[in-house]
């Protein structure tokens, strides 16, 4: 089914007009007070609570607009073929790979980085550090982002839950075990935290 | 990666005018999961021109049931999916299998139209900068023959020209297991039709297709699934075999059974010879074993992959067992 | 200088080489064996602060990718880059008969291997990079440039398989280097003989012959290879991903006629893993190499990039066919063991098969043959470690010998524990020689391991326990010495910081992740007497004195000892300042900290300088170290009339060497034992082998860093369970392409197929590094991998001697394909 495309598209929202009076009459009604609409290639993007307007090549991946082009070099890349969590990052509440997705179709999302995670004093970090859930640290955070990541939708993770959200975060050293305790210790130090807040 | 053109389509009907467009020029990027694979390691002999948006297209996420059918968008997400309450009780073998795909994180960018589109993951034909052109790619032959065989086929290669590369779908199984149908955005095939394998092409869809929706019809009273999946690690890789059954019982008897291999064969293999052994009978350890062997029985291996047949056999028969609460 | 300064020196140089046992242990341990505080890289690495040469981003950097080898083994006869030049964004494309690029250059490689060229025309492997290189504005660019390169090639024969390699009439796989054979190490360590194996088989009672085949693995570094090369006028700064950044500097220093060693600047970041690998092989210094000469030309940074399939091209020195023959009496006594391995790509052949058993049994009669054999795959290098082909030689000989028999492994062990050939009472005298307490370690590792494992109720004979689940359940035992053996050698130097008596270490050591920096403030605090958090080591930067890599297994048998030494040094230094006049100039000096007082009644503790008779008299550190040179015109002080006060540098270096264990007398007995059990359970229908319980026991002599030696016992399990059940490097047989050269198709074991680790840490005091302590980074990862054959064959009730252990192995093993 071959149909012509709708000559005038609505750079805000992407809706098709056959005329340019209705095409201008939407956006006056539409989008009358927003902002400017991003040129072409172009995104917007939330990183870590802070807004991006930004130009990408159709080529660039999350990970290489992050770590290469905004210079955010927390987030690390192994195997470049989404096979071993290095590169997560959280978009939109799930952790993601970043090196198998491109940023030209991460136009609003929301991004938070292993920057952001720890910029925000979770108390991951500290517990990552105090259990040894890294040596050489080059995958330590991938697990730092998928661990908060769980953590966010399940605040007292048990062993298994833990192991199964981590099964795609590859470490070389060995570390496993570790990540299984610090995330617990942080899971015992919030829950903790709740009990405080409520009583 | 190089250069290529990027569209955002928001609607069916433009992703198809796209896709009619640039022809085999172009490729649709959904989860992005494969089609980014392959392009980082410029597998095929031309790299795509452009790539065409679909995750834009709304609508085509949801999953409901309503009317004796289970209606899942095409980009549903495999976690989603494997998350659903109604499909882990009553489709079970599709949440299992979609629950072990890949790894957590691409379960979050994976659809399930994608993963049942995807690629074969023949490491002939997935060799970086098409070092082995081979017959998927319109080169001359298939280099598993004579090569590392070890995770092709063990029923013998494709009809048209003798590609050994299996099929890698871990949901592609449950949905023959469960007698989906594939919906289109020009028609709806039975799941067991939608698969063909020609030179770069891995299903039915012309160039200008796309699957839109998976219809799953309830399964009738009395039935249950399961999904087993081999691999070598727990986690993200590929089946070496997997099996999806699909058994309705009456009176303590099977009425109708429905099995399926996969990564076994170029396309999903539905094991009719072990439907035929294990209906009407009790579901014992020895039907299911005798299921098993029947499921094998055309087994042609290769040099390297016999071992796969004793893991077929084996998920053959452990599926029904499941299936039976055993 | 104190006259215990004077002693303390002479114990240092007395310490040197590492021969004999540690006489001048502390008294007590305040930080040393104990679970301390967080790691000081732990904060880094886990909020993404840590930066590695991966990250490294310089303004106008270039990005350099190289070509690689279609072909397992070819020559090019043309290129043509014109294509490639006019893409946009390429600045330089370095060609392999480029006249600036070196013949040859020293790239690392050992002397026995001359001639390297930075860039080469001729490809020994598929995948090499060779040929060509492209600096690019990106990464991408550079890539599809390479693309865009068009060559004529010449293929030549290739080969795979090393006895084939073998075979008169083989094609030279190697002609420029190896002219006479592809087995090229013909009398240069390829014989390893100690007494007569033909008469201690005709001793025997029992003689069995095995043939045992290894797949090649790799050392799989998450962080790609890669290095950056700037030139700051004539003199280049660096980044480098490397395990020995200081050897690299070494053969630096020889490139485009000698630059200086004081004008190299070399950066080493955080490293994103070694495990050895890169180090040791022509082409990652070629890079940087490649890197330099693009930057010199371009005028501006190049940063020279390999990918992850790059970086798969290259095994771990264990990769070939044993073929062993092992006398035995029937009580289980080995009398002789004569072994041949085809090893392929070896680049250090240093040692036979039969190394371990000579070092940790009494097994008289021992010959071992290594037949190095080049094949067009990448080069074999020390991998954690280079231990793997002995270490798989001595567990396949005990187990089988232990099967044969049907005796208890653990028995045949105790059996057959000794050194050299003789047994544990000569052992014991050398022990005492050495001036160790007597210890008997392996003993005691057994005697933990088999409690911590139940193996007296684990333990069955082979094929005999099924479990509930279907499954064969069984269990492996493995053991070996303990060791921490390479030659080495460091310097570091200690200073106490003005202002605050704060102590920082200086050295340019290599981050791998093994927690090596916060043991050196663990020792250099407890010898101090100050606290830890006021000692601090920033491994990073290049102060010019460098440590010792932790490969080997001998980080901290000779970074301890320079820790030590050190710290001695300046203990010495602090109490002599304390009690001497201070700020001592023309104008005359102040009283000092301890008037009428000698250093020798004073000491250190927690940071503070006190009398040992009348601890009131104190001074802290900070107090001590406080003042310091003010400067300029307007200070408060000269207005005054006051003197500034002000301090003599409190700062002192040491170094240290250790005698290397592989020559032919191997200098020292090695007196600590570990020992590993597994447990596993076989599915028969499917093969499949899942491991459900590993229990190290390592001696380690005395434990510094707790949780690093723990970290080293899990990971090296993991690492160890992965490389015997999992990876392998496969090739196609009929084009010499690898196959698997990504993360999917190689198989790294993943957080869901680990099972529960004990780690258990023996303390005998029995190493030859300081306090008594011996290695431990190498072992555990390299003994694991073998136990994965008792295993199995105590699960099944047959053999399987080929690694990896893989269903269709599992399965042919049982008859069932």
């Amino acid at each position: 089914m071959n149909k012509e495309i709708k000559k005038y598209v609505c750079p805000y929202c992407g809706e098709g007009f056959d005329t340019t009076e209705g095409l201008k009459g939407h956006v006056f009604k539409t989008h009358k007070g927003h902002g400017l609409p991003v040129s072409e290639g172009g995104i917007r993007l939330f990183i870590n609570k802070a807004e991006y307007e930004l130009k990408v090549e159709p080529n660039w991946t999350l990970h290489y607009l992050i770590h290469d082009v905004l210079g955010l070099t927390g987030s690390k890349q192994f195997c470049d073929q989404g096979a071993c969590g290095s590169c997560t990052m959280i978009v939109d509440g799930k952790p993601v790979l970043s090196c198998m997705m491109l940023a030209i179709e991460c136009d609003g999302k929301i991004v938070e980085t292993v920057e952001g995670i720890a910029a925000e004093g979770h108390p991951l970090i500290e517990s990552y550090a105090k259990n040894h859930a890294m040596q050489c640290g080059y995958c330590t955070p991938g697990f730092v982002v998928t661990s908060k990541a769980l953590l966010d939708r399940n605040s007292d993770p048990n062993e298994e839950e833990i192991m199964s959200a981590l099964a795609g975060n590859i470490c070389r050293c060995g570390t496993y075990p570790q990540h299984v305790l610090a995330v617990r210790e942080v899971a015992q130090t919030l829950k903790q935290e709740k009990k405080q807040v409520r009583g | 990666m190089r250069d290529f053109k990027h569209f955002n389509a928001y609607s069916v009907d433009e992703a198809v005018a796209l896709m009619g467009r640039y022809g085999e020029r172009a490729a649709v990027i959904a989860g992005g999961t494969d089609i980014l694979g392959k392009m980082k390691d410029s597998i095929l002999p031309a790299y795509p021109e452009a790539l065409i948006n679909i995750k834009t297209i709304q609508g085509l996420s949801e999953i409901k049931e309503s009317g004796g059918m289970l209606n899942i968008g095409a980009l549903a997400l495999l976690a989603d999916i494997a998350a659903n309450p109604v499909i882990k009780s009553k489709y079970a073998a599709l949440a299992q299998a979609a629950g072990r795909t890949a790894s957590p994180h691409l379960r979050n960018m994976g659809t399930i139209g994608g993963n049942i589109c995807q690629d074969i993951r023949c490491w002939y034909y997935r060799n970086q900068n098409n070092r082995f052109s081979c017959l998927r790619k319109k080169g001359g032959r298939c280099y598993a023959i004579k090569g590392d065989n070890r995770y092709h086929s063990i029923f013998g290669g494709s009809v048209s020209g003798g590609c050994f590369a299996v099929h890698p779908s871990d949901a592609a199984p449950a949905l023959v297991a469960l007698d989906a149908k594939i919906v289109t955005s020009s028609r709806t095939i039975d799941v067991e039709k939608f698969f063909e394998v020609k030179p770069v092409k891995t299903t039915v869809l012309k160039a200008d297709e796309i699957v839109t929706e998976i219809q799953v019809p309830e399964p009738p009273a009395g039935s249950s699934s399961a999904f087993l999946k081999f691999a070598l690690r727990k986690s993200i890789d590929f089946p070496i075999v997997n099996c999806a059954v699909m058994i309705t019982l009456r009176d303590s008897k099977v009425e109708k059974a429905r099995i399926c291999l996969n990564a076994v064969h170029v396309i999903p293999y539905r094991a009719v010879k072990a439907e035929q052994v294990i209906t009407g009978r009790v579901i014992d350890e020895a039907a299911a074993e005798e299921a098993g062997a029947a499921a094998v029985s055309e087994a042609k291996p290769l040099e390297h992959n016999k071992y796969m047949v004793a893991i077929a056999r084996t998920l053959v028969k452990r599926a029904i067992l499941a299936c039976a609460g055993k | 200088m104190t006259k215990q300064s004077e002693i303390e020196r002479a114990r240092m140089v007395e310490m040197f080489d590492n021969l004999r046992a540690d006489k001048y242990t502390l008294k007590e341990y305040k930080y040393i064996g104990k679970k301390g505080p967080r790691r000081t890289d732990g904060l880094a690495k886990a909020s993404g602060e840590a930066d590695y040469t991966m990250d490294v981003q310089l303004p106008g950097m270039l990005y350099m990718r190289f070509l690689d080898s279609p072909y397992p083994h070819a020559k090019i006869l043309k290129m043509d880059t014109s294509k490639a030049e006019k893409l946009p964004g390429v600045k330089c494309i370095l060609r392999y008969d480029d006249p600036e690029l070196a013949e040859s250059a020293n790239l690392g490689l050992l002397p026995i291997f001359q001639n390297d060229k930075p860039l080469d025309g001729i490809a020994h492997f598929e995948g090499q990079p060779m040929g060509a290189a492209v600096a690019a504005d990106t990464e991408a660019i550079a890539e599809e440039a390479l693309s865009l390169i068009e060559i004529e090639w010449e293929e030549r024969p290739f080969m795979l398989d090393p006895i084939a390699a073998c075979e008169p009439g083989a094609p030279l796989t190697f002609p420029e280097r190896y002219m006479d054979g592809n087995h090229w190490n013909k009398g240069v360590l390829d014989e390893d003989i100690h007494s007569d194996v033909k008469k201690g088989f005709a001793e025997a009672d029992r003689v069995i012959e095995f043939k045992i085949a290894r797949a090649g693995h790799t050392w799989i570094c998450p962080e790609r290879p890669c290095g950056v090369w700037k030139w700051n006028g004539d003199c280049p700064e660096i980044w480098l991903k490397n395990q020995r950044g200081y050897v690299a500097k070494k053969y630096i220093n020889t490139w485009f006629g000698g630059i200086p060693m004081n004008k190299i600047e070399l950066h080493m970041l955080y490293q994103g893993a070694t495990f050895g690998g890169w180090t040791h092989t022509d082409w990652n210094l070629g890079g940087l190499y490649c890197a330099a000469v693009a930057s010199g030309r371009m005028k501006r940074p190049v940063k020279y990039v390999f990918t992850r399939r790059e970086d798969f091209y290259g095994s771990s020195m264990d990769e070939g066919i044993y073929f062993v023959k092992v006398g035995f009496k029937n009580d289980g006594t080995i009398i002789a063991v004569d072994s041949i391995l085809y090893e392929v790509n070896a680049i250090h052949p240093v040692f036979g098969p039969v190394l371990h058993l000579h070092e940790s049994t009494r097994i008289p009669h021992l010959k071992g043959q290594t037949k190095s054999i080049w094949v067009n795959k990448g080069p074999g290098v020390a991998i954690r470690c280079e231990m793997l082909g002995p270490v798989l030689t001595q567990t396949m000989v005990m187990d089988h010998v232990a099967d044969e028999l049907g005796m208890d492994p653990i028995e045949v062990a105790l059996k057959n524990d000794g050194c050299k050939g003789h047994n544990m009472g000569w052992l014991n005298e050398k022990k005492k020689e050495r001036g160790f307490e007597v210890r008997d370690s392996l003993k005691e590792c057994i005697e933990k391991g088999k409690a911590e494992f139940r193996w007296d109720q684990a333990w069955h004979k082979p094929g005999t326990r099924k479990l509930p689940n279907g499954r064969m359940h069984g269990v492996g035992f493995a053991w070996t010495h303990e060791w921490s053996d390479s030659t080495g050698s460091g310097e570091i130097a200690i200073r106490i910081e003005r202002n605050d008596g704060t102590a920082t270490l200086l050295g340019m050591h290599c981050d791998s992740g093994v927690d090596a920096e916060n043991t050196y403030c663990q020792i250099v605090a407890d010898e101090l007497g100050m606290r830890l958090e006021d000692v601090h080591f920033n491994p990073q930067f290049d102060p010019g004195f460098h440590l010792n890599s932790p490969d080997s297994s001998c980080g901290m048998s000779i970074n301890g000892w320079l820790a030590r030494h050190a710290a001695r040094t300046l203990k010495q230094k602090i109490l002599e300042s304390a009690t001497s006049p201070s700020s001592p100039t023309q104008r005359g000096s102040f009283s000092p900290a301890f008037p009428n007082t000698s250093p020798e009644e004073l000491d250190i503790k927690d940071s503070v300088i006190f009398v040992k008779s009348d601890p009131s008299r104190r001074i802290s550190m900070a107090d001590f170290a406080r003042p310091m040179a003010l400067q300029g015109p307007l200070t408060n002080t000269e207005a005054f009339g006051t003197r500034n006060a002000w301090m003599e540098p409190l700062c002192a270096y040491a170094y240290h060497t250790q005698e290397g264990e592989y020559n032919p007398k191997g200098p020292r007995e090695k007196c600590c034992r570990q020992a590993h059990f597994m447990e596993v359970e076989v599915d028969t229908e499917t093969g499949e082998v899942v491991v459900t319980r590993v229990v190290n026991v390592n001696d380690v002599g005395k434990v510094i860093n707790r949780m690093s030696c723990e970290g080293q016992q899990y990971g090296g399990s993991i690492m160890g369970m992965s490389r015997g059940k999992l990876e392998e490097v496969v090739h196609d047989p009929v084009t010499g392409v690898m196959l698997n050269g990504n993360l999917i198709d190689y198989k790294v074991a993943t957080i869901q197929d680990v099972c529960p680790i004990s780690t258990i840490l023996v303390e005998t005091g029995m190493g030859y590094g300081p306090y008594g302590l011996v290695g431990i980074g190498e072992d555990i990862a390299t003994v694991v991998p073998s136990l994965l054959a008792p295993a199995v064959y105590n699960a099944i009730g047959a053999w399987i001697n080929e690694f990896p252990t893989t269903p269709d192995k599992v399965l042919k093993a049982l008859g069932k394909i």
